[in-house]
């Protein structure tokens, strides 16, 4: 029995853990792809992650304790990412959790969330149904697909002109989601298109871009997220398709990377990408806030818009809880729908009205913008513009 | 029809592509009984090293290849002396330890470069018109004749030389060949590098066209071994064909049937070729 005795004493202080309502800090769950192809995600967040403790600390933390963040690795797997949340849930026991940005994980996520009921507000998975599903603890302060598509990418497309749409889709929850919309979209406006699925991994696009080159079209919609892009871009050149068919990345971020000039060279002139942030672009006074602490901590530009949805998340839910004044979830969720929060992105409020995507969703303004001899141009929308569309 | 003669085309390119992914793990095999699971690590270490060597230290982006071979060889002696050489006679260990490698490197590199896509400087740019039909990148087109100066190379290497006669030795019949006075411990641990500098030799070609990835090395590992499979373990001749065949099958599935399944059609070849001729094309019936 004597050798048990270590034993029970481990298990008990294990079983004693560290809940997200101990003495000195409150802890929130942030869960996020840190490894995987979209490891740069976790960098932006990691990166966003240290903003966000650094202001919201200097003014005192949360009910007086300091804010703390464990930020739990996806990899960008569903099955990883049900498990990252139930370990923040039930181990850390956090009051509530943000981040992610892959939808396949965020709808793997919303399940958890439910189950256990800890509320979860998604900052960058954008397809329709993790807000659609109407569950209670489900939040997102960021991009769906339905809006993105709707508000920018079809009008953007139609108000420029463009003739003939060729979409390239990876296999993916978002691929899926984002493309299914585009689709409806341009069939609604009339303007020809065709679309190609490809897997999630792919890196030699010579035969897709060999069917695109056949019908011609005037702009590809490229919804492939991470590395595959800049494969994509380079090879688009390399065959001729490109520049004479403009690219629009219908995420982003890859366009945003350190090295994308680096990985593309000159083929990189006039693509365009979708944003939620430009340097001339401050909608807020805390965007201007967040720009120079960025600065200050990283002796650079941000560029990755999503170390500031993740900042913008961790700000909605250290105000919930601030004004629930408990870690009940069901008191932070009243707190969430009351959200009234002015973010980097604008004012934050949630919609209520259950039965559509636009349930607890709250969408930041987009802005489309072109690389013009390595200069970010906003060319969409026109009331953000700070250049014209070249083609 | 112009379509076509490109589909066929980048099935060749892509072929001797995968042909030379795949020659350093089919080597070690046939030589060693030695499924090299980090076979892919090396290929990103290598592409990694290339790209530091050259835009980081500022060296010309040969030197950077040859230099970043070098010390993925270096690597690989390594290797095989400290975590190979005990497990021989075991292949399961073997297997075990280069699993568990891949999965170390693979985070190790994560951890060192970061998790962005990262490209060493073309040698060569733009693209050139192919007989008017379409145009291909110049980048690809070196490549291409690179890896087939490096496949004639290991092919001289091995069935010309005293070296190749004593590596061949070795992978017929251990004991005989140790009786005939050859060393079977250093041709084994040459053997390894020399399958790490291909992996290497591999990554360094290729990164400038598809940037590296600390993730990405277990598409290029299941590539390889998929090739070495088909083409009979061990069997160089197999590489080439089976490489060939994958590029192919490939390009020319992904343009006329679809081009969302074309990594399922590695594997459809893959269990085809285990359950009609698991031997593969060129390898020896046990």
């Amino acid at each position: 029995m004597k050798r048990f005795i270590p034993l029970f004493i481990t298990l008990a202080i294990l079983s004693l853990g560290s809940g997200g309502w101990a003495q000195d800090t409150i802890k929130v769950g942030v869960v996020g792809p840190r490894t995987g192809p979209a490891a740069a995600t976790g960098k932006a967040f990691e990166e966003g992650i240290a903003i966000a403790l650094e202001h919201i600390n200097a003014k005192g933390g949360i009910l007086g304790k300091k804010l703390e963040i464990i930020f739990e690795d996806t990899g960008g797997v569903p099955e990883k990412a049900a498990s990252a949340f139930e370990r923040l849930a039930i181990r850390e026991k956090v009051p509530v959790v943000v981040g992610e940005s892959h939808s396949s994980s965020a709808l793997a996520e919303i399940e958890v969330a439910n189950r256990y009921k800890v509320p979860l507000i998604i900052c960058e998975a954008w397809h329709d149904d993790i807000t659609q599903k109407g569950y209670k603890y489900v939040f997102r302060a960021g991009p769906a697909n339905s809006g993105v598509v709707d508000f920018y990418i079809g009008p953007f497309v139609k108000d420029n002109g463009f003739k003939k749409v060729a979409i390239i889709r990876e296999n993916s929850d978002w691929g899926a989601g984002i493309t299914e919309r585009t689709e409806m979209n341009l069939k609604k406006m009339n303007i020809p298109f065709m679309t190609l699925k490809v897997e999630r991994e792919s890196k030699d696009y010579y035969t897709e871009l060999t069917k695109i080159k056949g019908e011609n079209p005037d702009i590809i919609l490229a919804y492939i997220y991470g590395t595959g892009l800049h494969f994509f871009i380079t090879q688009a050149n390399e065959v001729g398709v490109s520049p004479k068919a403009l690219i629009l990345d219908g995420a982003g971020p890859p366009s945003l990377w350190d090295n994308f000039w680096t990985n593309v060279g000159a083929a990189g002139e006039l693509e365009l990408f979708m944003s939620s942030m430009h340097e001339k672009v401050h909608l807020t006074p805390i965007s201007r806030k967040f720009w120079d602490d960025y600065k200050k901590k990283y002796g650079k530009d941000p560029s990755d818009y999503k170390t500031r949805s993740i900042y913008n998340v961790i700000l909605i839910a250290a105000d919930a809880i601030n004004r629930s004044k408990s870690a009940d979830a069901d008191a932070i969720v009243a707190a969430l729908e009351k959200t009234d929060l002015e973010v980097t992105t604008g004012k934050v409020k949630f919609g209520l009205k259950p039965g559509t995507y636009e349930y607890h969703q709250w969408m930041p303004p987009m802005l489309v913008v072109q690389w013009q001899e390595k200069k970010q141009v906003v060319v969409y929308p026109k009331e953000a513009a700070t250049g014209t569309l070249k083609k | 029809m112009p379509e076509f003669f490109m589909y066929v085309t980048n099935g060749i390119v892509i072929g001797v592509i995968n042909a030379i992914s795949a020659i350093g793990v089919s080597l070690i095999v046939g030589i060693m009984r030695v499924v090299n699971f980090a076979h892919g690590e090396l290929y990103i270490f290598a592409g990694y090293f290339s790209y530091h060597l050259s835009i980081s230290l500022g060296l010309p982006p040969l030197l950077s290849m040859i230099l970043a071979i070098g010390l993925v060889f270096l690597l690989g002696l390594l290797m095989e002396r400290t975590l190979i050489r005990p497990t021989y006679g075991d292949e399961m260990y073997s297997l075990i330890i280069t699993f568990v490698l891949s999965i170390v490197l693979q985070n190790a590199a994560l951890l060192i470069f970061g998790p962005y896509p990262n490209k060493p400087p073309n040698l060569v740019s733009g693209a050139t018109n192919i007989f008017g039909l379409f145009h291909y990148g110049n980048q690809r087109l070196l490549s291409f004749f690179i890896s087939i100066g490096i496949l004639l190379s290991i092919f001289y290497l091995l069935k010309k030389t005293w070296f190749g006669k004593s590596i061949r030795a070795v992978s017929q019949d251990r004991q005989m060949s140790s009786l005939m006075g050859v060393d079977h411990y250093r041709i084994n641990m040459f053997s390894f590098g020399l399958g790490a500098a291909l992996a290497a030799a591999a990554g360094v070609i290729l990164a400038p066209i598809f940037p590296v990835t600390p993730t990405g090395s277990s598409s290029i590992s299941l590539n390889a071994f998929v090739v070495v499979v088909l083409g009979g373990m061990g069997s160089l001749k197999g590489c080439v064909v089976g490489g060939l065949i994958l590029g192919m099958i490939e390009n020319l599935g992904a343009a006329y049937i679809s081009t969302m399944y074309r990594q399922i059609f590695a594997f459809i070849i893959l269990i085809l070729v285990l359950v009609f001729r698991p031997w593969g094309l060129y390898g020896q019936k046990a």
